[in-house]
């Protein structure tokens, strides 16, 4: 047990200071942005007839620091702000803070994101299967030249490709957003139908442009244990096929779940093309409004929780690991 | 690519008669290979000549306003009138070369460090690979699309040099492992015992054993680097002076409506296509080239 | 007689039900495909391996003797095959001609097979314990409990903790515990013929001699029928009672291990025992075999496959294979040495 515990102190520790890293280069951004709009608001708020003292505090409430302190000052906090979990208020949609509004948006992100990787993973491990299996077959080279395509193809031309061809072409599915304004939301029929129907095409490019990675990941570790000793062993010690597969197929899915853990951290951040084409607001979609109306609190507070979903993505893939590999579990490569 | 990788090489007469050998095997083997050079080819002669043929700004015509493809608008026109494929011609330069700068870059730092924290070990090779992988656990494009809010990408090169210097972690790491691993099996120790100075060491013996590898990642480099700009310029983060293809697709998604209408269809498949052939052409030529150095591979 | 898939693996007294079988290998020819196309990795094998008898093949790496071994469980790898010969087992009939079920149920049950201690053998994710179950339903053994039962006696005769073992994965066990875990696993199903493959590399001197001495004991305890693959002449000598010499594929001499080994005939039997040095004498008088072994690609096709290295070669080693001549209890091919005693009984008459 103390080997998992030492491993997850480093884990948490890494963690944090890559969270302190991205927060401190949010904090250098909104601080240097051209143009100083944080005086300039302060100037407006006093314009306004708000007292000096009062236009600070609201100014600080906006960017997570007050506009006349020293830089030092400024940095702890703001800083401090983010361990109270304050990362300001948005501009864009006035009086919310970014943590709602961040909240509001993960929902549209989370679980487009979770039903298309996992849909990609089983898909793309059963036919890495096959395609090491079937290797020297023609089956096995379709299959892993379909996955070389899928996996070099970058995620954008995947996705207006798809839209091109089922929302221009072939206009079977809604081009973008969430669901028909028709609906009433809620928990009916005509409403999560349309929520589905609009979910479809985001999921499904999820879903491809993951699945090349899988079936690549998958054959090549299926064809290395293949080639493990203990599988010929297995096989010369007359166990049943059923339970070589099996053997098989712990040892070489193994190390994919970890890639799994992590893709899904990876994708809260690489949604964002898919999310900007088919006008799906999520975090991704979110990060890019924010970029482009210069809504800086908004901006770092969506870069910062990007980069917290990699950062537990990360420490549990690695937990996860720990618990089903016995090797790590009994510190036998802390050991080696 | 193949006379520089021979430079940096320092390679002897035999060495060069070997590759030379291999490049043809490899040729015969698969013609396919082939392709992919003239591809490239093909790239480059446009991204430095293509640009002359056409006038700067290309012509408008008011009366064919995404108009459909024909003999004469092979890929139909914009939202201006303009020829669709003259503006693939013209924007590669800026793709194109922001691409090389990034590919430059990215291989001189990635494989400069690597050197660096596998040959000296120790102490800055723990700093350095830390950094590395914090830089690399960092996620790149919300990082980029923060940047671009204080950062100006102007010219193609200003944009290369900011998307190599945030990428040379992968190349930094692999370069640390193989210098690690000559290490290990004596290569340096044995070289120095022959009382040759670090400077040979790295020059002579280290660098020409990696220069396939190097030359393949600066071709993936490239390959990685024109998504990402293309994609930074589609998604409208940045200001744009120039018409590149980033910039092209935006314009045919977000303002022709693409996505909706078959209309604007031509326009966004162009850029797409372009970048689809140059991934083709450096997939091939990086498939050749594994297989003229990896010798594992060629014996099949 | 196979015997009845409900038979349970008994304890000390059961192994009185089978009976060691005797193994007569005919004319075992195994090819490999290659871009050079087939090319043999052992050629027209003659061997018998006697009931109750411990036989050792000493050859380099590269001789064809693991692939001989793989052939005893009809279990070459491809891109190799077994293009002729036969592998007779008393009780199994030819294994060469056996196919899908009746193959998988031989083995395990039949003949067991030990791994070379450094390999993994063992499946990293599973307990020792959970993977003799997973053998045992395999086999169909209606009584798991027995199974685990008899398991952790063998282990227990060969000096380890049985319950702790079988509750260890691979990765907690070191090399000479694994090997005795193989040779558990080889016998745990009352196989009475078992093969050995390189039993003792990479392991240490004092493991080595103990997993030499639990070899020999067990075989007599149990009455098996044993067969040693290894590069080291003094495995066999301190085990086997026959030997049987390979090179390039092919056996070049075979007998009683007293006899080859103190009176070796085959010039390349002579050139292995005089390369070893002693302890005793002069470092200089062991003399390393001038060349190096073929590999699968530059065994001669024609003639003698030693000759390359021989210092008694001569015209014909280039053109013909040397057939097996018994001298005694031995069989040996080599046209020099037929060539002496045709000699010196020419002499006599």
């Amino acid at each position: 047990m103390t080997v998992i515990a030492r491993r997850l102190a480093g884990h948490l520790a890494r963690g944090i200071a890559m969270v302190l890293v991205v927060a401190t280069i949010s904090f250098f951004i909104i601080r240097n942005i051209p143009g100083d709009p944080i005086a300039a608001r302060y100037q407006k708020l006093v314009e306004q007839g708000m007292s000096p003292e009062a236009a600070e505090r609201a100014t600080a409430v906006m960017y997570g620091f007050l506009p006349s302190g020293t830089l030092w000052e400024q940095y702890v906090d703001y800083m401090g702000g983010l361990f109270r979990f304050d990362l300001g208020v948005s501009v864009t949609n006035p009086g919310t803070p970014v943590t709602t509004v961040l909240g509001e948006a993960a929902k549209w992100t989370v679980l487009p994101v979770l039903t298309g990787t996992l849909l990609s993973f089983l898909l793309g491990v059963t036919m890495g299967v096959y395609a090491a299996i079937k290797r020297s077959g023609v089956l096995g080279d379709l299959l892993a030249i379909s996955g070389s395509l899928l996996h070099g193809v970058p995620q954008y031309v995947l996705a207006l490709l798809m839209g091109a061809i089922f929302t221009t072409l072939i206009p079977v599915l809604p081009p973008g957003g969430t669901a028909d304004i028709l609906f009433e939301p809620g928990f009916n029929a005509g409403y999560i139908g349309s929520l589905i129907e609009h979910a479809t095409l985001p999921v499904v490019t999820y879903a491809l442009a993951g699945y090349g990675g899988w079936i690549l990941a998958m054959k090549s570790s299926v064809v290395t244990v293949l080639g493990d000793d203990f599988i010929l062993a297995a096989e010369l010690r007359g166990m049943k096929r059923s339970i070589i597969f099996r053997y098989i197929m712990r040892n070489a899915i193994l190390p994919l779940f970890t890639i799994l853990a992590i893709s899904l951290g990876l994708l809260f951040g690489g949604a964002i093309f898919i999310e900007k084409i088919f006008n799906y607001p999520g975090l991704g979609f979110l990060l890019i409004e924010s970029v482009t109306n210069r809504d800086y609190a908004l901006m770092g507070g969506a870069f910062l929780i990007i980069t917290v979903a990699i950062v537990v993505a990360n420490i549990l893939a690695d937990l996860f690991y720990t618990v089903i590999d016995p090797r790590v579990r009994s510190g036998a490569e802390a050991a080696a | 690519m193949s006379s520089a990788i021979l430079e940096t090489g320092g390679t002897t007469a035999a060495m060069r008669r070997d590759f030379w050998r291999g490049v043809w095997r490899v040729m015969r083997r698969k013609p396919s290979r082939l392709a992919g050079a003239v591809i490239l080819l093909g790239f480059a002669f446009m991204g430095v000549f293509g640009p002359m043929f056409h006038p700067e700004p290309l012509p408008r015509d008011p009366d064919e306003i995404y108009a459909p493809m024909s003999a004469e608008h092979w890929f139909g026109t914009d939202g201006q009138g303009r020829d669709v494929l003259a503006q693939v011609v013209t924007g590669s330069r800026y793709v194109l070369l922001s691409a090389l700068v990034t590919a430059v870059i990215t291989v001189v730092l990635g494989t400069a460090i690597g050197l660096f924290s596998g040959f000296k070990r120790g102490r800055w090779d723990t700093v350095l690979m830390r950094l590395t992988d914090m830089k690399l656990t960092i996620p790149g494009l919300p990082l980029l699309l923060v940047l671009s809010t204080v950062w100006s990408f102007g010219s193609a090169v200003e944009m290369g040099l900011v998307l190599g210097l945030l990428g040379w972690g992968t190349v930094a790491r692999a370069v640390r492992a193989q210098t690690l691993s000559l290490r290990e099996r004596g290569f340096i120790e044995a070289v120095r015992g022959l009382g040759l100075p670090t400077t040979h060491i790295v020059g002579r013996e280290l660098l020409p054993s990696m220069a396939p590898y190097i030359a393949m990642s600066m071709l993936i480099t490239v390959t990685g680097a024109v998504y990402a700009q293309v994609g930074l310029f589609f998604l409208g983060v940045l200001p744009y002076e120039a018409d590149n293809w980033g910039v092209m697709l935006n314009l045919s998604v977000f303002g022709g409506g693409a996505l909706t209408t078959t209309a604007a269809l031509p326009y966004m498949l162009a850029p797409l296509l372009a970048i689809l052939l140059l991934t083709l052409g450096i997939v091939l030529v990086v498939d050749a080239m594994d297989e003229i150095f990896n010798p594992r591979l060629r014996e099949e | 007689m196979p015997a009845t898939p409900s038979a349970i693996p008994g304890g000390k007294t059961a192994s009185g039900e089978r009976t060691a079988p005797g193994v007569r290998i005919g004319g075992l020819t195994v090819v490999y495909r290659t871009p050079a196309g087939e090319l043999p990795a052992v050629s027209g094998v003659d061997l018998d391996l006697p009931p109750g008898t411990i036989t050792g093949v000493v050859g380099e790496s590269g001789s064809g003797k693991s692939t001989l071994a793989l052939s005893l469980l009809n279990a070459v790898q491809p891109p190799g095959r077994i293009s002729a010969g036969s592998v007779e087992i008393d009780g199994l009939g030819d294994v060469v001609a056996l196919r899908g079920e009746d193959l998988r149920r031989a083995r395990g049950r039949h003949v067991g097979y030990v791994f070379q201690a450094a390999q993994n053998s063992l499946n990293p994710l599973k307990t020792v314990g959970r993977q003799l179950l997973d053998l045992g339903r395999s086999h169909g053994v209606g009584d798991l409990r027995a199974l685990v039962r008899e398991a952790g006696d063998l282990l227990g005769r060969m000096g380890l903790d049985g319950a702790r073992v079988l509750d260890s994965y691979q990765h907690e066990l070191s090399g000479g515990m694994r090997q005795r875990v193989g040779i558990m696993f080889a016998l745990v199903l009352n196989a009475h013929l078992v093969v050995l493959d390189e039993p003792t590399t990479a392991l240490d001197m004092i493991t080595q001699a103990t997993i030499l001495r639990i070899i020999r004991e067990v075989h007599e305890e149990r009455g098996l029928t044993t067969l040693v693959i290894t590069h080291d002449l003094g495995v066999v000598a301190e085990v086997a009672d026959r030997l049987a010499v390979m090179y390039g594929g092919r056996l070049v001499e075979q007998g009683p291990t007293r006899q080859v080994l103190g009176d070796p005939r085959h010039p390349y039997t002579r050139g292995l025992i005089q390369a070893i040095p002693r302890l005793v004498g002069d470092i200089g008088e062991a003399r390393a075999l001038p060349g190096r072994p073929p590999t699968l690609a530059t065994i001669p096709a024609r003639g003698c496959v030693f000759r390359e290295r021989c210092p008694l070669r001569m015209d014909v080693c280039e053109s013909e294979h040397p057939p097996a001549v018994a001298h005694g209890a031995r069989l040996v091919s080599c046209h020099a040495v037929e060539a002496v005693t045709a000699g010196a009984r020419k002499e006599q008459a």
